[in-house]
This record gives C-alpha cells, sequence and structure tokens, in this order.
C-alpha cells in the first residue's frame, strides 16, 4: 500500500528514513526521487545527503545543525508541497545499451556454481518458466523489450538498481541461496522485480543472462561521462538494452578498450509522471512481447 | 614524507569523518573506525581533528622518517618503539629524520591510530583521503599500505610533549565485553517483543567474519511480527526480507538470522531489515573490539545518542590536552 502520510523512522543519531509505502510501486521511486529533489533544491541547513530507493528515501543528518523532529517538518512541508504524483516531472537521460543475451560468460558463472555450490535450473530457462513464458527466446524479447529505470545505486558503488518501464515486460525472479561467489563485470541480472547491471566483478545474489560490454564505473575517468562521477548512473535515468550478437560485443569492447567508444545517451528528454501513466493505462497489462 | 618499512596487517589513510555526499551513489563515508582515538592523535600534533592519518588494524607497521616532525600514537596499545626505545602513546613525541617507528601487535583492543603534523597529504579523492578498499579508491592507490610505498605528508608545526587527560581517553574493557548503545529503528516493528528482549538481554559474540564492511554477530535466533511473516511477496521470501531501501552506517542488518553491524565501509541499500542502529558516538568501541569479544546492547534515545555524539566531539579538542 501507499501510506496517507509518510512515515519517518530513526536510523541511529544521524540518519532518518521516509516510507512512502511498503509495496514494489513505481510510484513510490517517483515521489523518493522527486523528495530528494525537492530537499536539493530548498537546501534544508543541516541535511547531508539523501539516497532514495524503490519505496523510500534515506536522509543523512547533522544533528549539531538541525534535531530530528524539525527534520521531519520540514520534510512533511516538502512532501505537502509536492502536490500529487502525478504532476511529478523528472530530468531523465536515457542510454542504449547493447547486450548479449544467454552469453557465454554469465553461462560459465552459472555452470561454476551449479557444479560447486547448489546445482540449479540455468537462470535464463528458470526465469522464463517461472514467469509463464514460452522460451528462452521470449524471455529475450520481454527483458529487452522495455526501457528501465534507475531507481537508486547502491550494494556497490555505482550498481544500478533498475525497473521495467513497460508493464508487458515486468518480470519477477527470487534471488539464489546461497549468493554467487563472483560474477562477470558486465553482467545483466535480476532479483525480485529489478533489473541491474554489476559494474565490477563482485559476489552476487540475482539471476544471472546478459551481459554488456559498456563500462558503467570508471575509476580512470577514461570517458567524458565519468568526469563528475566514477559512476555512469543517477537515480532517474533510463537504460534500453539492445541485444547484440558476439560479433557486435567484441567489436563495442575494443572500442572501449582503445577509448573511442562513444556513449549513446539521449539527454533532452523529461519523464513525465503524467504522462506516463496515461500511457501506461492504456495498455493491456497482460500482453507479453 | 613516511616510508614504509613493513606495511602491518591492514594500515591504511583515513580522515574523518569521511567521504560524506555521496551516499545516493553507494560510496561510504569509510574514515577511522575509532574517530576518538583518532581525532585525538591529531589534536596532539595541531592538526584539525579529522585531518588524515594512519588507520593499523590488529597488527601495526614499521615506518621510516624522511623528515623529521612530530607525531602522536593513540588507539590500541600497540608497543609503539622509535629506533628500539619505547615510546608513551597519547603525547606528541618529535621524530627526526631517518629514525624508525615500529608498531607490533594490539595488546588491548585492535585499532592504532597515529597521526602526523601537517597531517598525511595523499590526493584526496570524492572530497576525503579515506581508503576504501573495498572499491579501491582513496588513501595510496586506493588500498592498505604496501611495503616500499612513501606516504607525502604536508607542513606542520607540532609542539612536543602534550598529553592526553586520563579521563578523556577511550577505555578498552579488559575483560572483552562491552556494552554498546543501539536506537531502536528503523525497522523495529518487524521484530515481536520476545525478539527485542532476547536481543537486549543476550551476549553477542562478535564473529571471525568481520571487517571493515560489517561485523557479523553470533547469537540467539530472532523472531518477527505479522510484517515479517504476512507480507507482499515483493518484500523476498525471508522473514528479514523487505524491498530494497537505504541503510544507515551502523545498521544492525538482519540478514536471515545473522545481525550484521554495518560499518564504515558498508553498503548503502540493500534488502534486509535493520531493527537498530548503533549511533556514531559508540562506533569507537566497535572500533576496537576483537573477534571473539562480547557485546551487550542497551537503547537509547536518538536525543541520547546525538548527546553521546556530541560530547565526543568536546572531548576531541583542544580541552583534553595537558602540556
Amino acid at each position: 500500500m501507499i501510506y496517507d502520510k509518510p512515515r519517518f523512522l530513526p536510523g541511529g543519531d544521524r540518519y532518518l528514513l521516509v516510507e512512502f509505502g511498503d509495496e514494489m510501486n513505481l510510484e513510490l521511486n517517483f515521489m523518493g526521487q522527486s523528495l530528494a529533489q525537492a530537499v536539493a533544491d530548498n537546501g534544508i541547513g543541516g541535511v547531508i545527503e539523501t539516497a532514495p530507493c524503490f519505496a523510500s528515501m534515506l536522509v543523512h543528518y547533522e544533528p549539531e545543525e538541525i534535531s530530528f523532529r524539525d527534520l521531519e517538518t520540514e520534510l512533511m512541508g516538502l512532501v505537502g508541497a509536492l502536490g500529487p504524483a502525478e504532476d511529478i516531472e523528472l530530468d531523465s537521460r536515457l542510454f542504449y545499451f547493447p547486450a548479449v543475451y544467454c552469453d557465454p560468460w554469465t553461462k560459465g558463472a552459472v555452470d561454476d556454481y551449479r557444479a560447486k555450490i547448489a546445482d540449479k535450473e540455468p537462470d535464463p530457462e528458470f526465469v522464463a518458466r517461472l514467469n509463464g513464458l514460452k522460451d528462452v527466446d521470449q524471455f529475450v524479447r520481454v527483458h529487452s523489450g522495455t526501457e528501465y529505470w534507475v531507481a537508486s545505486l547502491g550494494f556497490w558503488p555505482g550498481l544500478p538498481f533498475m525497473m521495467a518501464l513497460d508493464p508487458r515486460c515486468r518480470l519477477t525472479a527470487p534471488k539464489y541461496n546461497p549468493p554467487r561467489t563472483w560474477t562477470p563485470k558486465g553482467t545483466v541480472g535480476m532479483g525480485g522485480a529489478s533489473t541491474c547491471i554489476y559494474p565490477v566483478a563482485t559476489p552476487g545474489g540475482y539471476q544471472i543472462f546478459g551481459r554488456t560490454p559498456v563500462p558503467i564505473w570508471d575509476t580512470e575517468k577514461r570517458f567524458p561521462q565519468f568526469e563528475t562521477s566514477i559512476c555512469l548512473f543517477r537515480p532517474g535515468d533510463r537504460v534500453k538494452f539492445v541485444p547484440c550478437d558476439l560479433d557486435l560485443y567484441q567489436h563495442v569492447e575494443a572500442q572501449v578498450a582503445d577509448g573511442s567508444y562513444q556513449y549513446n545517451v539521449v539527454e533532452y528528454q523529461k519523464f513525465s509522471v503524467r504522462n506516463y501513466q496515461a500511457w501506461v493505462d492504456e495498455l493491456d497489462a497482460g500482453a507479453r512481447f | 614524507m613516511i616510508e614504509v618499512v613493513k606495511q602491518g596487517l591492514e594500515t591504511s589513510v583515513q580522515d574523518w569523518p569521511g567521504r560524506l555526499g555521496y551516499w545516493n551513489q553507494g560510496f561510504p563515508p569509510s574514515g577511522p573506525m575509532d574517530s576518538w582515538s583518532f581525532r585525538l592523535a591529531n589534536v596532539l600534533v595541531g592538526n584539525e581533528p579529522g585531518a588524515a592519518g594512519l588507520e593499523c588494524q590488529y597488527v601495526g607497521p614499521t615506518l621510516k622518517f624522511r623528515r623529521g616532525g612530530v607525531i602522536a600514537v593513540t588507539g590500541a596499545d600497540m608497543q609503539p618503539k622509535l629506533d628500539g626505545t619505547a615510546i608513551p602513546m597519547w603525547e606528541s613525541v618529535a621524530v627526526t629524520h631517518g629514525q624508525t617507528l615500529e608498531l607490533s601487535f594490539a595488546k588491548t583492543g585492535a585499532r592504532g591510530y597515529i597521526a602526523v603534523a601537517g597531517a598525511v597529504a595523499t590526493e584526496p579523492w570524492l572530497g576525503s583521503r579515506s581508503t576504501f578498499h573495498k572499491a579501491g579508491v582513496g588513501g595510496m592507490d586506493g588500498h592498505a599500505l604496501q611495503a616500499g610505498q612513501v606516504v607525502p605528508v604536508g607542513e606542520g608545526n607540532g609542539a612536543v610533549g602534550r598529553k592526553i587527560k586520563d579521563g578523556a581517553k577511550p577505555i578498552i574493557p579488559a575483560d572483552r565485553r562491552w556494552s554498546i548503545e543501539v536506537v531502536a529503528g528503523p525497522n523495529d516493528d518487524w521484530i515481536d517483543a520476545a525478539g527485542h528482549r532476547r536481543f537486549l538481554n543476550s551476549d553477542w559474540k562478535l564473529s571471525s567474519k568481520s571487517d571493515r564492511t560489517g561485523f557479523r554477530l553470533d547469537g540467539p535466533d530472532w523472531t518477527f511480527t505479522a510484517k515479517a511473516t504476512n507480507k507482499a511477496p515483493e518484500h523476498g521470501s525471508e522473514p528479514s526480507n523487505i524491498i530494497d531501501q537505504g541503510y544507515p552506517c551502523g545498521a544492525i542488518n538482519l540478514a536471515g538470522q545473522t545481525p550484521i553491524i554495518l560499518l564504515n565501509d558498508g553498503p548503502s541499500m540493500g534488502g534486509f531489515i535493520n531493527p537498530y542502529t548503533v549511533p556514531w558516538g559508540a562506533f569507537w568501541k566497535l572500533g576496537q573490539s576483537k573477534p571473539g569479544d562480547i557485546f551487550r546492547f542497551k537503547t537509547v534515545s536518538v536525543e541520547e545518542a546525538q548527546a553521546l555524539a556530541h560530547e565526543l566531539r568536546e572531548i576531541c579538542s583542544e580541552r583534553s590536552v595537558v602540556t
């Protein structure tokens, strides 16, 4: 559900968690992101940083400058001024990412897990079956058929937690239990209703089924997109996976290696919740690609 | 300039309060785990309390000074020696060009701190010199010090013979039992009354599977309210699963049945509940505890937790110095 009034929960002496509801609903993330924007625009004294997530937003504050109660009052005022969720408009870049689905690298990681840790159904087949899809080919069509909304970053610096914007492409998947000890860099995976890209080789718990050669994390700042941060994404960005074959993957990989790769990103759009919801309302949510 | 002769177990450049402002990209604050001892070391040598210095874990380094100056060693007792002769801790000491400082294993506590007048002058990254090992950023080349490296030091004029008053130093319990403050929340309503009683009235043993990311605790099982056991499926299948949320630094994060205290290098978000949070004013206790130590938790209010940090801020100042 979406709460009538957000809950303000303490996290020790210097954090406050604003909880908007307790379900996976894009509207809650839009509220979190626009509240984060409102906090930045209004410059509440004593707020160090905010971190919106799926259904909540964490605030880190300096208690020497503002009390928990005063912060709660300030935030409540901003929530009230946000108005209805459908009025929200957010700056949103769109990134096109080539991705090989059912690639040899994630298959290798899954096979290694099945051999050494726990046997399981291979991830693409497993997710396809759980979601009632005909086969892995349809899974690839459905997973790549939508833009993904970057709801938040975390777990590892720069790792995007993304949600499918097109309801015809919503999928769910359980997490690994126990977790995987390694995942190739650039792996595309999903857990719960969220899709992610692994910025570097790390352990992980999502079902994995694809790989992109495009870096989303760069300590050396070799590309202009990393000038202000080593993380590519910001909350509110969108990602579209473009299925590709191994030849294109290797072509892009070589461009990344020699520094000639051009990020395919569109930067002129605003995301309107009203327009989005009007579009969603016209769709047949039961349809699949 | 300081030459690293022996690196110690894990010696890293840190500053306080670390790398703030990047939590929404997943970057933790890092910084010294016992910021009480760390800040006092800086105060002794005339630096700002948060200036960059060295954190030494369990076994300290051997360092050769390529320039004379003033240093102070605080925190865990790593039996510091200068050219083979014991030097006092909690006191500013002169070093001359070519002298060697040797720290050995921590007799009490876990983390020793070395401040040098002028402060460590590595390149800041995202506004902080703190080392974040996991991502390989900050500090010296993003990782713990390695033998053969040379650590740059800024210009500074420290005074020798400045000491910390006895009452102003952190006390590390000899019986290795710690009483640690916690604030209930943000997800305390997922735990039932019996679960809360068990958490607050049981011994929790610090597991060896612990690092600057998180401290795992061994203890009794948790029990839950209906919020945890009867919830929308998108939260996840375990009672301690919740829709991914931001994590406070210091959160006691319940992964299945294992509580993990998320520390200076911890994750910014994830899909487990945080029934309690350790306030920053109590972090120094975590920084000085070793695997096998016993924790008991006691609840304090948000305001009491804030007063604790305020009091520490007051202590970590000129007020605590005698000459």
